[in-house]
């Protein structure tokens, strides 16, 4: 069943459109997150849901209602904001009851609901503690546990883990991912970060411009992008593009169908440093160590920098020339518009 | 021979301007235009006051003999008129600072947003503040005239009879009230506005999807995230009602029957008019003291409040 539905929603500030005819369909208990780049309306998108934005046209339902004209409170939906948005004059426990405190529930009541929440969050021994005395992850751990109090049919999330240092956000990205789980309530989760949409989605909807460019799970994205915005979004280290005429000679006579292909692109992780027989050539430009291998800049031949990921401890040093090998399985084709070339295919499972 | 023993290295005399000493005196030189006008037209005169304040000297007689604490005595037990001086500055106080503070407040919640005519409207509220306090003296005592005043004219429209403002004991502190918080209520007006643009929208957002109605929010949210401002704001507000002089002497020259006689007004008098300079002086110096408690009062609540 349908928890959230969007149909041709658009938003215009003066005479700016910022939002152009979005349509999306979301499941109950569906993670859906909203990635794109900064200034892409992801955000925007998000506080129209919330009510927190008039809708400029086209219908929002939540939960079988039409919500356009219904006030955020009625809306039944809770939201974490970036910056956590803790009352910095009310406690922990007041904070998190402060919804409750305001429509009027009896106090034995909200201190239950409380309780509960801040057990679900390992929170009970914060509670008379103000936010200026808690550390980032517990005050992100706050922000959700107002949300949970107050029971919604869909939580929103906005760029929640944008201000807590690495390591901390991979803890929390995964306590999210926990709490999803055990909740099992709806979820929209708007970063630009893909490697968190990548890690905690069920779907992902990538957003340029106030246009969805794609929906679809992880692996979908990754392996089947529709675009060469998404195949470059989606990804890390990003998707290497070139023109096809570079390489046009090679891929055909490895038996690739170049016919309306302008672009090619690979995954750095789908190149191969080969001895001899591959089928592009070119030079180490630059070497980067992760660790586990290497990142190289490898110039081509006519067609321009390749990034590969090169495993291994001893990898080729700037200036030596390598040779490249991939599985045509991995080729991205893409014609004059930027849009996939790859034939029909199946949904790739989740 | 004696047993010294040469090294054969010479040692390096540091300099004299090293520099610590160097950054030491570009910092006084950078400070030194603040200090001396501190010490001449501060320190100096407060020096001077005291010395005064236990002296006798009448401007006149050109004599000036030294008397203790009389001049104190004089006015904190002995002189009636000084506990009707502060009884009328309290009262002064009392109405300027809510009267100011509720009116700023309203005005910048209702102008601290982008919006049609906020521009016009903050620089039309803010505009009295840098207006000549002769000028709006002069206006309002042309408007607050007995019968022929623009306000009586207007309140004899829908049938009110109008009292002479400026002339009746009862109401010429009202007058002067009023017109002194329509004059300055566009500087504490700015301080809200400065004060409500620094708290992140994210916290009424926060409330509005909780279910809080406009009050709720300013009354749970808003208000007590501005503490620290109403705190300051209330703070200088008292202490400027205190010192008021300018307005007083151009609305109602301290009258009718001492009806608006305030503290800094009746020092000018007692020195200026009455030649009394120690037990001006004293005065003075007793205004000091209670400005110098309402600053510390202010002090210590922030320290309280930020701890």
């Amino acid at each position: 069943m349908s928890s959230l539905k969007l149909r041709n929603m658009t938003k215009t500030f003066g005479k700016t459109k910022v939002i152009h005819g979005i349509d999306l369909d979301v499941l109950e208990g569906e993670f859906v997150v909203f990635v794109g780049p900064s200034g892409c309306g992801k955000s925007t998108l998000l506080r129209m849901i919330a009510g927190l934005e008039d809708i400029s046209g086209g219908e929002l339902w939540i939960g079988g209602r039409q919500v356009n004209e219904v006030q955020a409170a009625r809306r039944g939906v809770a939201m974490v904001f970036q910056s956590y948005a803790l009352y910095p004059h009310l406690t922990v426990r007041q904070n998190m009851g402060f919804g409750l405190k305001v429509r009027k529930e009896k106090p034995d009541s909200i201190a239950r609901k409380v309780d509960e929440a801040a057990m679900t969050l390992q929170l009970e021994k914060l509670l008379d503690r103000y936010p200026r005395e808690l550390s980032g992850g517990q005050r992100q751990r706050v922000a959700i546990g107002r949300a949970i109090v107050g029971d919604p049919k869909v939580f929103l999330f906005d760029e929640p883990l944008s201000n807590l240092d690495a390591e901390l956000r991979v803890h929390m990205r995964a306590e999210i991912a926990s709490l999803h789980r055990r909740l099992e309530n709806t979820m929209i989760y708007v970063t630009h970060d893909q490697i968190e949409a990548m890690t905690l989605a069920d779907r992902i909807v990538v957003l340029r411009d106030g246009r969805i460019e794609q929906v679809g799970n992880p692996k979908e994205l990754y392996a089947h992008p529709d675009n060469i915005f998404v195949a470059q979004f989606i990804g890390s280290p990003k998707m290497n593009i070139c023109s096809a005429d570079a390489l046009a000679p090679e891929l055909t006579r490895a038996g690739i169908p170049m016919e309306g292909v302008e672009q090619i692109g690979l995954r750095p992780e789908h190149l191969r440093i080969v001895p001899d027989g591959g089928l592009i050539n070119g030079q180490v430009a630059l070497s980067e160590y992760t660790g586990g291998g290497s990142l190289l800049h490898v110039e081509m031949e006519g067609a321009g920098r390749f990034l590969v990921l090169s495993e291994g401890q001893e990898g080729p040093q700037p200036g030596d020339e390598v040779q490249l090998d991939f599985d045509t399985a991995n080729l991205h084709r893409f014609d004059a518009e930027g849009r996939s070339l790859q034939a029909a295919r199946e949904p790739v499972p989740a | 021979m004696t047993g010294h023993i040469r090294t054969g290295t010479t040692a390096t005399r540091a300099p004299w301007l090293t520099l610590r000493r160097r950054e030491m005196f570009e910092g006084w030189l950078f400070v030194s235009p603040t200090v001396i006008g501190f010490l001449i037209f501060f320190l100096g005169p407060l020096i001077a006051v005291i010395i005064y304040s236990l002296s006798e000297w009448n401007l006149l007689s050109q004599q000036m003999t030294y008397i203790g604490t009389a001049n104190y005595r004089d006015a904190l037990i002995q002189n009636p008129d000084f506990w009707h001086v502060i009884r009328n500055s309290v009262i002064f106080a009392a109405g300027l600072v809510p009267l100011n503070m509720t009116l700023a407040l309203a005005l910048a919640l209702a102008l601290c947003r982008p919006g049609r005519g906020v521009v016009f409207f903050r620089t039309a509220f803010f505009a009295p503040v840098v207006t000549s306090a002769v000028a709006w003296a002069i206006v309002w005592k042309f408007l607050l005239q007995g019968e022929a005043g623009a306000v009586n004219q207007m309140l004899a429209v829908i049938g009110i009879d109008g009292p002479n403002w400026l002339r009746e004991p009862d109401w010429a502190m009202a007058a002067v009230i009023v017109t002194r918080v329509l004059k300055m209520v566009g500087l504490n007006m700015i301080l809200y506005i400065a004060a409500l643009q620094s708290i992140p929208r994210d916290y009424e957002d926060a409330a509005r999807l909780e279910g809080a109605g406009n009050w709720q929010i300013f009354r749970m949210v808003t208000w007590p995230l501005l503490a620290p401002s109403t705190l300051i704001i209330m703070v200088i507000t008292t202490i400027g009602s205190f010192k008021v002089f300018d307005h007083i002497y151009l609305m109602t020259g301290g009258g009718p029957e001492n009806g608006t006689l305030v503290l800094a007004f009746y020092i000018y008098e007692q020195a200026f008019e009455f030649f009394n300079v120690g037990y001006a002086s004293a005065l003075a110096m007793i205004m000091f003291a209670i400005v110098l408690v309402l600053a510390l009062v202010q002090i210590m609540l922030r320290q309280k409040g930020s701890a």
